[in-house]
């Protein structure tokens, strides 16, 4: 409908909702609109996402005026930006639809300004980003192969096949579970698969050289059918995974929680997802019956078309050894481990690693922290103060006037405070031999996050309130995971050097743990920080590994606090953030 | 290890010992040495003591010389008091031998001067 038909005070209602219109988009985008100075780009002002409007509806409507280059419906918003090759088009799209066509929510009318710029919004580049780790060989089979394998699957006819809602599935060597996104491998099935996809030897001269796949799924979709976004389960399959697509080309979408990527795969191409793409980015197909592509010269949308593929995997026989631990059920897995065989973790990925490492370890530490001298120097004339992990003693003995005697686990530490002159005995931090009730002050730093499970540290707290008299006080320092805090990086982070790259473990491990890059952000909470031991040049010609790996539990930001709200007795009476550690003050009552 | 030490030890961190104190000691070298002697700093420490433990020990080493066995009365004012009790207390010091839990036997070794005190799993 022409807008010149509209009567007056229609049109008048229409600018007065434009107006609004305007100062929502600004607000919500950041782009400044026009009623009535043209430009190329669109904005429907009144429905966009969340409204249910889709890329489809849209190309329906607009397309027909002239070439779109970009369509840019924003999550969570209530607006649509069309971008047109030209200023002509979007007047002619917007003479047509302003006011008059009903996309909006309830089938109510679109409302059309013009924008001075496209939104700066991350998901505007998304065509123009790679995904990590996919790789794609177009025309890796010919017109007559791509015919062959169309052939061994005939679903027109076929009974051998599962309708899925979205598409049917025929599966050679292990059935694909798609609800559990694993495979049974106990259960091959009679059918390997076919001879004709015995293509490898192509892949040769690629990274992707000795993949022999030992199980296939083929899927076959229709116009309008998807597959919801998924990760192939870690433990199910090795890297990499591989998809051959046939007969006509679809859009592929692949996310991670930044980043969405649309992937257009051509009939006859090879999609290889390895590494990242395969471990960590979902890949999915939108049930939609168009999609869009961007060329050179903007943004084309075709029609869908049936497309077969053809996903090659070989089943995983062992854990999985990703990198990619978010979405890694292996690496979940040997985390619930951790509960049962947290002794055996701290023995070998603690104990046993200050053992190694103590000389080194004393030469680095000797500045001791102000707040902690500060607490210790609380303490009046006469106090037994003890040091929970006292290392290499460094707060042993700054306040003259009190009592203070240090444990710890590694015998080697304690050697070291021994030749310092300071009191000491060997003792796990888990159990403390000295009596209830018995000492007018403890500290313990740096300690309680080696140990492995949360009911660990929960005793070592208790065993700590166990010793203090009532009114007795204790300073509890754990390392953050957060390393950053009011803009501030800790000195563990601000140390960072840029050549640092993950350093292999020295020894094998008892768990499945990732390793951390020292100085950087914490990624995970439970993980093993390498420690690069210096030795004397004369040890230096031993065959012994320089590098240990200590396990550390990293906290949040309450969840000390929590720990020790929920001792008996016990009061919180301070608790702070000091350089990269979460540090609490309790008082027994 | 100084006695003082000694007078807040237990072994009740094993499964099953219920008291665990005072631990016994059996002492294969015993050195003295010297600390400044802080009059107010032994004061304040004396009602934290548990006296008869600490009056043992220094018996079992042969040290107890004229340590009276029980604390006096007005102990603050007594220079020569406080003095012998900061000397037991803190400069007889046991460089070898074991603690004994004294419900178990179980032994604690003292090695140059540091008794270790870690459990093994089964003990726990
Ligand atoms: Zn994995």
């Amino acid at each position: 409908m022409d807008q010149s038909n509209l009567s007056n005070q229609k049109l008048k209602k229409i600018e007065k909702k434009l107006r609004k219109l305007q100062h929502i988009v600004l607000k919500e985008t950041g782009v400044e609109c026009s009623i009535n100075k043209p430009t190329n780009i669109l904005v429907i002002a009144n429905a966009g996402l969340i409204n249910g409007l889709t890329e489809e509806t849209v190309l329906e409507h607009f397309s027909i005026y002239g070439t779109i280059e970009t369509i840019l419906l924003i999550p969570g918003k209530s607006c649509c930006f069309i971008r047109y090759s030209d200023e002509l088009s979007a007047i002619k799209a917007s003479e047509n639809h302003n006011g008059t066509l009903n996309i909006a929510q309830n089938s109510k009318p679109i409302y059309l300004l013009y924008a001075t710029s496209l939104p700066n919004n991350e998901d505007d580049a998304i065509n123009e980003e790679t995904v990590p780790g996919l790789v794609i060989f177009e025309d890796f089979i010919t017109l007559e192969e791509e015919q062959k394998l169309l052939d061994l699957c005939d679903f027109e006819s076929n009974s051998d096949v599962s309708h899925m809602k979205n598409r049917q599935v025929k599966h050679f060597g292990y059935e694909f579970n798609y609800n559990t996104n694993n495979v049974d491998k106990n259960q091959p099935l009679t059918e390997g698969i076919p001879e004709e996809c015995n293509f490898w030897n192509r892949l040769d001269n690629t990274a992707f050289k000795s993949f022999i796949p030992d199980q296939l799924t083929v899927n076959h979709y229709l116009p309008g059918q998807g597959i919801p976004q998924h990760v192939d389960t870690h433990s199910a399959f090795e890297d990499p995974i591989m998809t051959l697509s046939l007969r006509n080309p679809i859009v592929m979408e692949f996310k991670n929680s930044y980043k969405h990527v649309s992937v257009l795969l051509k009939p006859r191409s090879l999609a290889v997802m390895s590494g990242e793409c395969r471990y960590n980015w979902t890949h999915g197909i939108t049930p939609r019956k168009c999609d869009m592509v961007h060329t050179k010269t903007g943004d084309v949308s075709f029609q869908r078309d049936t497309r077969v593929s053809y996903t090659f995997r070989k089943v995983l026989r062992k854990p999985c050894e990703c990198m990619f631990k978010t979405n890694c059920d292996s690496f979940k897995e040997s985390i619930e481990k951790l509960r049962s065989n947290a002794p055996e973790l701290e023995k070998e990925h603690v104990h046993k690693v200050y053992e190694k490492i103590a000389g080194h370890f004393d030469s680095t530490r000797h500045k001791p922290w102000p707040n902690v001298v500060e607490f210790l120097e609380s303490f009046e004339t006469g106090s037994i103060v003890v040091d929970v992990g006292c290392g290499n003693g460094k707060y042993l003995g700054l306040n003259k006037g009190v009592f203070n005697v240090g444990c710890d686990a590694s015998l080697n530490l304690l050697d070291i405070c021994n030749k310092k002159g300071l009191e000491i005995f060997a003792a796990n931090c888990l159990k403390i031999p000295i009596k209830d009730n018995c000492v007018d002050g403890a500290i313990s730093i740096a300690v309680i996050h080696h140990l492995a499970n949360d009911e660990r540290r929960f005793s070592a707290l208790e065993e700590i309130a166990r010793i203090l008299k009532p009114g007795g006080r204790a300073l509890v320092y754990v390392w953050a995971k957060e390393q950053e805090k009011d803009q501030e990086k800790s000195s563990y982070l601000k140390q960072y050097r840029n050549n640092k790259t993950p350093q292999a473990a020295g020894e094998a491990s008892v768990s499945n743990l990732p390793i951390h890059v020292n100085r950087t952000q914490f990624e995970y909470e439970d993980l093993l920080v390498p420690w690069k031991l210096k030795r004397s040049n004369e040890s230096n010609k031993s065959n012994e590994p320089n590098t240990f790996l200590r396990f550390y539990h990293v906290f949040h930001e309450d969840e000390l606090k929590e720990l020790c709200e929920d001792i008996e007795n016990i009061e919180v009476i301070k608790y702070y953030y000091d350089q990269g550690n979460w540090c609490s003050i309790i008082r027994k009552y | 290890m100084k006695l003082l030490t000694h007078n807040m030890l237990t072994s009740k961190c094993i499964k099953g010992v219920s008291v665990g104190y005072p631990l016994k000691i059996n002492a294969s070298d015993v050195k003295e040495t010297e600390i400044d002697f802080n009059p107010e700093f032994v004061s304040k420490m004396i009602p934290k003591l548990d006296w008869p433990v600490l009056y043992e020990a220094a018996d079992s080493l042969g040290k107890v010389g004229d340590l009276p066995k029980n604390i006096i009365e007005n102990f603050e004012n007594d220079e020569d008091f406080l003095k012998k009790v900061h000397h037991i207390m803190l400069e007889v010091e046991i460089v070898n031998g074991n603690l004994i839990c004294p419900e178990t036997g179980r032994k604690f070794p003292i090695n140059n001067g540091i008794p270790n005190m870690l459990l093994n799993e089964d003990e726990i």
